[in-house]
Order: C-alpha cells, then structure tokens, then sequence
C-alpha cells in the first residue's frame, strides 16, 4: 500500500536533484519537496543524479575523442 | 532538554563516523589511483616494460651448460637448463656453485657458444663470468646472467649452447 | 567588541582574560574567531606587502630569493587556513544560533576547544620562519618532491595543517548539529536564511574533504619519516598522485570558502534592495549542486600533468558546467537588486563589488578551465590574478559586507559611515590595481612565485606593488571603524536595517543579551 506515493516521491526526488544540478527550482515545487522527500531519497537521488551526469560527460568526451580520431 | 542532547550526540557519532570513514577514504584513493594508471594505460611502468626490439615471430632455443676445470673441485651447474626466447628479448637465468673444498678458492668462468659464430650476437648484460668469485669453504652462490640474443642473429641459427667452464686462478694470479 | 556584554555579566562566568579562555557561548567565540581571522589577515598581508616590495622592481632588492619563497608558500597557508576560514566560522557561530532561534550551538565546550586549536597552529605556522632552514617554501600545495626534502618547518606545517583540519572538523560537526536539531518551533528548513543553509552545505564538505587533507599530509610526514614510499618516486610512489589527493581536497575547499560569501551576500542585498531574495529556493539546489559538483573538477588544478586527452576533456567540461549554477546565482542577485529600493550603506557597497569583481574572477576561472588555454596559462600571473579576484574581492568583500552588516547588531552601536564608505572604495580602487595588470602580466607569460622577472613585466608589477600597498593600508581603516564602533559609536536600532528580516534583526536587541533565545521564538 505504500508503493504508490514512494514511487512519486522517488520521481519528485529525481526531478528535485535535475532542477538542482541546474541550479534553479520553483518556490512551490520546492515546498512541496520539503515536505514529501527525506533526506535519505534527496542523498540516494543525488548520488545517482552525480553519477548520471559523470556518466554522460564521459559519454561526449568518448564521442569527441573518436569523431576526432576520424 | 536531555531528548534534545540525545538526538545532538546522535548526529554527533554519525558526522564522526563520516569524518574517520572520509580519513579512510583518503588512503584508499592510493590505491584506486593505482589502479586507474593501471586500466587506463597511462602508467609509466607499463610503458617502460613494452620492448620494441622484440621479434615475436621468431624463437630460438639456448641450451645452459656448465663445466668444472680438471683441478676445480667445484659443484657448478645451471638452474635453468634450456629456455625458448624471442632475439631482442630480455632474459635471466641463474647459475649455482658450490666450493665442496675445505679452503678459499677464487675462480673465473670462460664462457663459449655452440655454434660459436653465434657468440657475437648473444649479448650478456650482466654476468658472474665478468668477474672473479672467491668462495669460502662450503660456501654456495647463486649467480646470475642477464642476456638478449640480437635480432640480426643468423635465420638458420635455431639453437644456441651457452657454456661456462671455471678454472681456478692462483694468488699470483689474482693480485 | 567587549561592549557587547557589558550588561550581563551578573551569572558568575569569569570575567577578564580567562572569560575568553574559558568561555563557551557562541558570540563570544565567534568574536574570538573573528578577532583571529582579522590578525592573521594582517599578517598574511605583511608577507603579501614583502612579496609585493621585492617585485616592485625587477632584481633581487629586499629579501632573498629563499625567502620570497617562503613568503608566497606562508601567505597563503595564512590567509586560507588562517583569515579566511576562521572568520567563516566566526560568522557561523554569531549569527547561526540567532538566526534559527537557538540559545547556543550544540556543543559549546567543543565550540570553545575548536576556536582555541587555531592559535596554536597558527604560532606554530608562524613559528617556522624562526627554526632553521626557515619556513616551508614549497608553495602553500605542499607539493612532493620539494616538500618531501626540506627542514624541520615542513613537519610543523604538516602538523598545524592537522590541527587546523580538526579543528575545522569540530566546528562543522557543531555547526550542523545545531542547525539540524536546535531550529526553532516553526523554523523549517525552507525557512532558514540562506546563509544559514549556505554554511550547513559549507559544514558537509568540511566534513568530507578536510579529513582527506589529513589523510594526505599524513602521508607525507609518512614519507618524511617512517620510511613508506607514497609520494617518493624513488621508492615507487608517484609525486603526481599527491596533486590528485591535494585538490580532491583542495576544489571543495575553494567551495569552503566562497559558500559562506555567497550566504553572507544573499542576506545583505535583499536587505537593502527592499526586497526578499530572488529565487530563494533556486539559491538552496544551486549551493547544493556547486557543493556535488565540487567533487568532480579536482584535475583542472593540473592539466600539465600529462592526462590522457579524455580526462582533460571530461574535467574540462565537468568544470564550464558548474559554471551554471554560479551563474544563477549572480543572476539571483541582480534579479534581487532589480527594482528595489536600493540604498548604498557600506554593507551593499562591498556586496555589490562582491557580485561584480567575483564575477570577473568567475569568468577567468572560465577562461582557465578550456584546457589548451590552461596548459599555456599554467603557474602564470594570470592564475595568480584569477583567484585572488575570487578569494579577495569574493570571500574577503563577503566577510566585510557581513561585518559591517552585523557589525550594529553584535555591538549595538553604529559604525561610521563615512570611514566605511571611504574603506570601500580605497580598497575597491586599490584592489583593481593591484590585481588586475595581474591578468596581462600572466597573458603575456610572467610566472607565478619568482622573486625576479624579466625587464618587459616591470610597468605592471610597480603599479601592482603601489595598489598592493594601498590596499593594505586601507584595511587598516576597518580597525578604526571596528574600534571606533565599540567605543563610541552611536547607539544603534534593534531593528538596524529596516530591510533584514532574519531573527536576530526582528526578535532581539542590540546588542543582544548574553544568552539570546533562551526561550525558543516561535516563527510562523
């Protein structure tokens, strides 16, 4: 019974690290994740958001250093 | 109050916690730096090992081989008795003597090749005939020679016999 | 700033010399921060002054050329670990407790032991001109090999880099203890200033990095003197992997030290634009997202080392991208400023240069992540220029705005407006000469710590050398304005700047009681 709002919550922790990596939120969004993210969610969201986005940097400098191989 | 001191210390072991985990951390970055070199290619080491000189395509078989002069009681006899190499690459084998006398002894080893014209082109880079050996009674040593055989070695050249004679040096000799 | 508590020393806590000693409430502590912060300011500026003076002209004319070294490594191990840093914490434990409504920090008695680590590391650093051999003259960075040789001075910087860590350490455990559990009945977290949450962030990387820094110059004194090989090429380690450890630690460190500016800034301009801070919440994702990002950029400190082309190119870009949201700060600030009822106090003046000059070092931070350009670029003045854009006219410009903005609160009198006006624009004016020839100097190829230079680069070092002497002296007017605010400023409103509308402006006096928040504030 729990399923449905941790799946939501889990969303809104991923979309909270997204906004945050740009580094803009809106004031209502924002609120409402103070309210429905735990720590523990915004830490697990972030590390994967950081590894998401260590893994896509690696992926442009992959396709840079090979299309300039060419 | 006493609730609230408890949830401080809570935070307080969980932030040292961190702290000495992080402190941990550090030391093992040494060896995920070693590592890193290593998958990526980028360590030194590595590059100093590759030999560019090496003929992979080609072996050659050395056969070791040890004598004793007639008045040298000595036990001598190699460790390795036959290896396969590439010519240009690098190699080492070692060598065991041992004074079975009961007085000091100073010998040399004489080294000659089979076939000999193959002689100028197995070059030792390091070895124990290149310089006297003075052995105590009983005494044993383990020597080495580091050697490459030359990639302009003759093509029917396919075996070459290393062979080392010592013969013993008098005093006189010696000084 | 003794003035503060003249009115509540009725409790029985010692009185004089061991009152300072022994005392553990946050005000007086971050006083003591604060004081320390501002000595050791001056001392890293009398070194910068000799460095300055020896490279008014080319030749060598006032030290030798070991002891310009010494100078550059000392004046900037002193000014990051000793001016900067404390006074961050000096501004944590004023103004955290009374701005989310607690009575103290959470741990006072460590809060007491933390401040009273710093004079000791900092005689110790100081010390080391004195024993034989002189001071370390590596560079601040510590790098091995030069650091590995080297007298008796390198083990006392070693350990005063310990101290100073666990020092650090303890004060940002406190720091996010208290604003974790001690918030006021109401004080939610998006409702914190965000200077509070800047330092909540700033404490979290202290946490992570300045164990690593111990970590490494442990391996040092390791390598100095038991015997392992971490760092001695001759032994199989590699000098490379130090620079890798050190700016692991040392980009959040740079973070360390702007974070709190950044917070010190969003709370003074909203106060004086008139209006509450643009984007609040951007502000808070933005803070968090520089402080991970800060963990991924350590390489771009050295480029030259010879990395594979794909690691320079991933460093590279993961560096322009945290170029975002800083950027979306600044935009934040002027958003802030935009429309508002602006007035220009010395608070906002030095806010405002904070956000125009910060931004010029923040673009030439820009220009230095683009690798081919670093590697030209590398140990130049230009780098010199860059960082001190950051460091001087970034968090030093923070540090002042948030004195002079705090400054009626903490004493409750007013400081003088004019002498902090004329502070402002000598130092700005001053500042820019001193630092922006820098810039021409490092393009057209002077490098950085060389006591000697070359007869073309001499019209631009006297004119830095005559802005470095300007602006030193200028600084000597905040002691004035400090002194003169204690003694005999004039009495200052509880609610000193009708714009702030943090706790401490709306709920207490000024000065405010000894022991504030007692009974916790209720906020809506």
């Amino acid at each position: 019974m729990e399923q449905a709002p941790r799946k939501t919550s889990f969303l809104q922790a991923a979309r909270a690290v997204f906004w945050s990596f740009f580094g803009v939120r809106k004031r209502t969004d924002y609120d409402s994740d103070a309210v429905k993210l735990t720590l523990g969610q915004v830490i697990a969201a972030g590390l994967i958001g950081a590894a998401l986005f260590v893994g896509v940097l690696l992926g442009v400098v992959y396709l840079v250093t090979h299309l300039a191989a060419k | 109050m006493a609730d609230a001191q408890q949830q401080n210390s809570t935070v307080l072991k969980k932030l040292i916690i961190v702290t000495v985990l992080m402190f941990g951390f550090g030391f093992l970055l040494v060896p995920f730096y070693k590592k890193i070199c290593e998958v990526t290619g980028i360590s030194k080491d590595k590059i100093a090992v590759s030999n560019t000189q090496m003929d992979p395509a080609r072996w050659v078989s050395i056969e070791f081989d040890a004598n004793v002069g007639k008045n040298l009681p000595w036990k001598f006899e190699p460790l390795t008795a036959h290896l396969r190499v590439h010519p240009g690459e690098f190699k080492q084998v070692m060598y065991r003597v041992v004074n079975t006398t009961n007085r000091t002894m100073v010998g040399q080893a004489i080294p000659s090749y089979g076939p000999a014209r193959a002689g100028s082109f197995f070059q030792k880079i390091e070895c124990f005939c290149f310089t006297q050996q003075t052995l105590k009674p009983g005494e044993e040593k383990i020597m080495p020679v580091q050697f490459v055989v030359q990639n302009d070695l003759p093509k029917d050249v396919h075996t070459i016999t290393l062979s080392y004679t010592f013969y013993e040096q008098v005093k006189a000799d010696a000084s | 700033m003794e003035a503060t508590h003249a009115q509540d020393h009725g409790h029985g806590h010692p009185t004089g010399l061991m009152r300072w000693i022994t005392t553990t409430n946050h005000k007086d502590i971050g006083t003591l921060y604060l004081w320390f912060a501002f000595i050791m300011l001056l001392a890293g500026g009398c070194l910068a002054l000799l460095i300055r003076a020896e490279l008014f002209q080319p030749g060598m004319q006032v030290v030798t050329p070991e002891f310009f070294n010494q100078l550059t490594t000392l004046h900037g191990l002193i000014m990051v670990f000793g001016a900067i840093m404390p006074a961050m914490v000096g501004f944590a434990n004023w103004q955290v407790p009374m701005m989310i409504g607690a009575p103290d920090m959470a741990f006072p008695r460590m809060n007491n032991w933390s401040f009273w680590l710093l004079p000791v590391a900092a005689i110790m650093l100081v010390s080391s001109f004195f024993v034989p051999g002189g001071a370390s003259a590596g560079g601040w960075t510590m790098y091995p090999p030069l650091f590995l040789q080297g007298g008796i001075s390198n083990d006392m910087t070693i350990f005063a880099v310990h101290i100073l860590g666990i020092s650090s350490i303890m004060g940002a455990i406190n720091i996010v203890t208290t604003i974790l559990n001690m918030r006021a009945p109401g004080m939610t977290m998006m409702k914190m200033p965000l200077f509070v949450w800047t330092w909540l962030i700033t404490a979290y990387l202290l946490i992570a990095v300045m164990p690593v820094l111990a970590g490494t110059v442990t391996m040092l004194l390791t390598d100095r003197h038991f015997g392992t090989n971490f760092f001695n090429a001759a032994g199989g380690g590699d000098p490379v992997m130090f620079q890798h450890i050190f700016w692991f630690f040392g980009h959040p460190e740079v973070y360390i030290m702007i974070l709190p500016a950044f917070g010190i800034v969003s709370q003074v301009i909203p106060a004086f634009a008139r209006k509450p801070l643009f984007g609040y919440a951007s502000m808070v994702y933005a803070t968090g997202s520089i402080a991970i990002l800060s963990f991924i950029v350590w390489a771009h400190h050295m480029f030259t080392t010879g990395m594979p082309t794909s690691a320079q190119l991933f460093f590279m870009y993961a560096t322009m991208l945290i170029a975002v949201p800083t950027g979306v700060k600044v935009f934040n600030w002027v958003a802030t400023m935009w429309r508002g009822s602006m007035t220009f106090e010395t608070p906002m003046l030095f806010a405002i240069g904070f956000v125009c000059l910060f931004t010029i070092g923040g673009f030439t931070g820009l220009v230095l992540a683009i690798t081919p350009v670093d590697i030209q670029l590398q140990d130049t003045y230009y780098v010199v220029a860059h960082f001190h854009y950051v460091l001087v006219s970034g968090s030093l410009y923070a540090i002042f705005a948030g004195v002079y903005f705090w400054l009626p609160k903490w004493t409750g009198r007013m400081y003088d407006e004019k002498l902090g006006k004329l502070h402002f624009w000598l130092s700005t004016i001053f500042f820019n000469i001193l630092f922006f020839p820098m810039h021409f100097l490092g393009l057209a190829g002077m490098p950085r710590r060389i006591p000697d230079y070359a007869l073309q680069f001499a019209d631009f070092n006297a004119l830095a050398t005559i802005g470095a002497f300007g602006f030193g002296l200028s600084q000597l007017i905040l002691l004035v304005v400090v002194l003169k605010c204690i003694k005999s400023g004039a009495k200052a409103a509880d609610h000193t700047w009708e714009g702030a509308d943090s706790l401490e402006w709306t709920h207490l006096s000024s000065p405010p009681p000894y022991h504030s928040f007692v009974t916790p504030p209720v906020v809506k």
